[in-house]
C-alpha cells in the first residue's frame, strides 16, 4: 500500500458477517446507558452501531456497592447486569434506541442455552433492531462466564440463537482463557456472524489497611487503556487462524488506538471506557477516522484491515 | 411534608474551561476557578460537574465535584468572595465557577499542580440540584468537605424567601478544615461549628451541636440540607426522622461518568412500598429526601 494520502473521503461502511454498518465506530455495551443518557453529548445517528447495556429475562437489582474503582490507566467494574428486564426494555428503552438513526445490536445474556433462546425469540418479533450481541463474557454473575470459557458451550448457545432468529449473531468473548481462538472458531461453528473480543479481564482492587477488596462485590472486569495491548493480541489471534470478522474493543481512548485495532484485524471498533472519561469521545473519533485511514492510501476502510506485519521493522518504518 | 422537585434544569455541556485562580484555602482543601459561561448560568444550587485532567490516561476519569459558587466576570479573578445578595445568576452574568476540593487521592492530588492558564475537561450541570425548602427557616448541615454543596443553596433561599433565615452548622475533625467560612457568614448566615478536637465551636459531633442548639428551640418548623460523610448523613436523618424535620441529603458515591451510563453510583433508595432498589445517585440524585435513603444498605 503506498503513503500516497487520498483527498477522497474513504468508504467507512463494514460488513460483519450479515450485517452492514455505516461505519466502523460504534459504542460498547455497558458504558453507554440506553443511548438516550448521551443524546446531549453525542450525535447519535451518526454512529456505526449502538449496543445498550446487556439485558437478561427477568430484572436484575445488581451488584451491591462499590462497583467500580479506578486502578492504575484503568477501570475495575463489577455492575452485575443491573438490568429491569426484557419487558421493560422493549417498552421503556427501545423505542428511543430506534429512533437514534443508528444501527442499534442488542446485547443479551441468560444463564442458560434456553434464556439467550428466549430472548432471541422475543426480540426477533421486534422491528429496529440491526442484529444481537451475545454477552457471554460477563464476568461478574455466576456462570455468566462458562459459555465463553468452554468452547462446546460456546457452540451450542450461538447455534441454539442463530436458529430463534432472524437477525446478525454477534459473540462477545472473554480474553480470561488460554487460548480464544478456539472459543473464537466454536462461535463461527455455531454460525455468529462476527464477535466482539474483548470484554473485561478479571482483576480486583484492595486496601490493604481495611484488608478488604474495594469492590463490593470482591472480583471485577478490568477496562480503559490498561487492557489495549490484551485485546489487539486477541484480535490478531483470531484475525490470523479464525477469520471470522471481528468488532475490537478493549482501551480505546484516541482514533490513533482504533487504527491499531484495524490494522490487527477488526473490521469494526467499540468505544467504551472512553465514553465515561469524555462523553464526546465517538464524535471527535469519527471527526478524525476519515484522514486517518486516508494516510495509509486506502480508499476503503477494509483495505486496512488485518495489514499487520509481525515484528519487521524494516518494512514498517518503510511505511 | 411536601417538598417540590426542581423542574427548571438544564442540559448538561462538555467544555474545556481555563483555569482563572486557584489555591490552597484549609488543610488538604483547596479552591478553583475556572471560566465556564454556560455553567455559571445553568447551575442550580445542589448540581454537580465532572472535571477531568484533559488527555490524561492516569488518572483517567473525571470526578463529580459540586458546584460551590458562580461569579460574575467583572470581578477580580483573585478576589474569593461570593457573590453579593442580589447579584444573582439572572442579573449577574456570571462567568466563571468555582469549586472547593478535598485532596484525597491521586486524582486531587494531581489537580493541585494545575495553575491559572491550564485548563480542565467538565461537563455539566448534573445531578437534580436541592428541592424548594418548604419553610422560611433553613438548616444547612455540613460535614468535612460538605459545605461545597449547600452554599448556592443558602444564599438563593436568603434572596428569594421573604422573611427567611438561614442556619449553617458544619463539623469537622478540627478547626484547621474550615476553608473561607466566611463565605457563608458574609451573606447572613447563622453559623455554628463543631468540631472533635474542641478546637473550634461546639466540642463534639454535628449531632451534639444540633442537641445543644434545639434547647433554644430553633429548629422549630426548619428544613434541613445536608452534606458529609455517609455515617454523618445517616445520624442527621436519624436526628431529623426523629422530630418529623424535612431534610434533604446531598450523597457522595464513586461515579465513573457522572451522566447515568455506567451504573456504577447507585444508592438503596424506597419505593412507595417500602422496597429498595439501587438508584443512580448521579441523575436521579444527588440529593434524596433523607428518608427515601435505606441507609443500613449504603456501603
Amino acid at each position: 500500500m503506498t503513503a500516497s494520502a487520498s483527498p477522497v473521503c474513504p468508504d467507512l461502511t463494514v460488513q460483519l458477517g450479515r450485517l452492514s454498518i455505516p461505519n466502523p465506530i460504534m459504542v460498547a455495551s455497558g458504558t453507554f446507558g440506553y443511548a438516550n443518557e448521551m443524546q446531549e453529548f453525542v450525535p447519535l445517528h451518526r454512529l456505526g452501531g449502538i449496543v445498550p447495556k446487556t439485558i437478561t429475562v427477568a430484572p436484575r437489582v445488581g451488584n451491591r456497592p462499590w462497583r467500580t474503582i479506578e486502578t492504575a490507566a484503568g477501570l475495575l467494574n463489577s455492575i452485575g447486569l443491573d438490568n429491569d428486564g426484557i419487558e421493560q426494555f422493549v417498552l421503556d428503552k427501545l423505542p428511543f434506541l430506534r429512533s437514534c438513526g443508528a444501527p442499534v445490536v442488542v446485547s443479551i445474556a441468560g444463564g442458560t442455552v434456553a434464556e439467550f433462546v428466549l430472548l432471541a425469540e422475543q426480540l426477533d418479533k421486534e422491528s429496529g433492531i440491526a442484529a444481537l450481541e451475545l454477552n457471554i463474557s460477563c464476568p461478574n454473575v455466576s456462570h455468566g462466564v462458562d459459555f465463553a470459557t468452554d468452547p462446546e458451550l460456546c457452540r451450542q448457545v450461538v447455534e441454539g440463537v442463530r436458529h430463534a432468529t432472524q437477525l446478525p449473531v454477534i459473540a462477545k468473548l472473554t480474553p480470561n482463557v488460554t487460548d480464544i481462538t478456539s472459543i473464537a472458531q466454536a462461535a463461527a461453528d455455531g454460525g455468529a456472524d462476527a464477535v466482539t473480543l474483548i470484554n473485561t479481564c478479571q482483576g480486583m482492587a484492595v486496601d490493604w489497611r481495611k484488608q478488604r477488596t474495594l469492590l463490593g462485590n470482591g472480583i471485577g472486569g478490568l477496562s480503559g487503556p490498561a487492557i489495549k495491548p490484551i485485546a489487539l493480541r486477541c484480535v490478531h489471534q483470531v484475525h490470523v487462524r479464525v477469520g471470522i470478522p471481528i468488532i475490537g474493543v478493549g482501551g480505546i481512548m484516541t482514533t490513533d488506538d482504533c487504527m491499531e485495532f484495524f490494522v490487527a484485524g477488526a473490521s469494526a471498533v467499540q468505544i467504551g471506557t472512553a465514553s465515561f472519561a469524555e462523553p464526546i469521545i465517538t464524535t471527535r473519533i469519527l471527526d478524525e477516522l476519515p484522514a486517518a485511514v486516508n494516510s495509509l492510501g486506502a480508499s476503503e476502510l477494509q483495505q486496512i484491515v488485518g495489514t499487520l506485519v509481525i515484528g519487521d521493522s524494516a518494512k514498517t518504518s518503510n511505511k | 411534608m411536601p417538598m417540590s422537585t426542581p423542574s427548571n434544569l438544564c442540559k448538561p455541556a462538555y467544555q474545556q474551561a481555563e483555569i482563572i485562580a486557584h489555591e490552597q484555602i484549609a488543610e488538604a482543601t483547596w479552591r478553583i476557578r475556572v471560566d465556564c459561561p454556560y455553567l455559571a448560568t445553568t447551575t442550580r444550587p445542589g448540581q454537580f460537574a465532572m472535571v477531568r485532567l484533559t488527555s490524561r490516561n492516569d488518572p483517567l476519569l473525571a470526578r463529580p465535584l459540586a458546584i460551590y459558587d458562580v461569579f460574575p466576570q467583572h470581578q477580580a479573578p483573585e478576589h474569593w468572595q461570593p457573590t453579593p445578595l442580589g447579584s444573582d445568576t439572572a442579573s449577574g452574568n456570571p462567568h466563571f465557577v468555582d469549586f472547593v476540593y478535598a485532596v484525597a487521592g491521586k486524582f486531587t492530588t494531581t489537580l493541585t499542580t494545575l495553575r491559572p492558564g491550564d485548563s480542565v475537561s467538565l461537563w455539566g450541570p448534573l445531578g437534580n440540584g436541592f428541592g424548594t425548602p418548604p419553610t422560611n427557616h433553613l438548616v444547612l448541615i455540613a460535614g468535612g468537605i460538605g459545605q461545597t454543596a449547600l452554599l448556592m443553596l443558602g444564599r438563593e433561599f436568603l434572596a428569594t424567601v421573604p422573611s427567611s433565615q438561614v442556619t449553617f452548622c458544619w463539623g469537622a475533625r478540627h478547626a484547621g478544615l474550615f476553608g473561607h467560612a466566611e463565605d457563608f457568614q458574609s451573606c447572613g448566615m447563622n453559623t455554628h461549628f463543631a468540631t472533635l478536637d474542641g478546637s473550634k465551636g461546639h466540642h463534639g459531633t454535628v449531632i451534639d451541636l444540633l442537641n445543644d442548639m434545639e434547647k433554644n428551640h430553633v429548629f422549630k418548623r426548619a428544613a434541613i440540607a445536608c452534606c458529609g460523610p455517609e455515617g454523618m448523613m445517616a445520624a442527621v436523618a436519624n436526628w431529623t426522622a426523629e422530630r418529623s424535620l424535612n431534610c434533604q441529603v446531598s450523597l457522595e458515591t464513586p461515579m465513573a461518568c457522572g451522566i447515568g451510563i455506567c451504573f456504577s453510583c447507585v444508592a438503596p433508595v424506597l419505593d412507595e412500598k417500602g422496597d429498595w432498589d439501587y438508584r443512580r445517585t448521579c441523575v436521579e440524585g444527588p440529593i434524596f429526601d433523607s428518608r427515601a435513603i435505606q441507609w443500613d444498605a449504603m456501603t
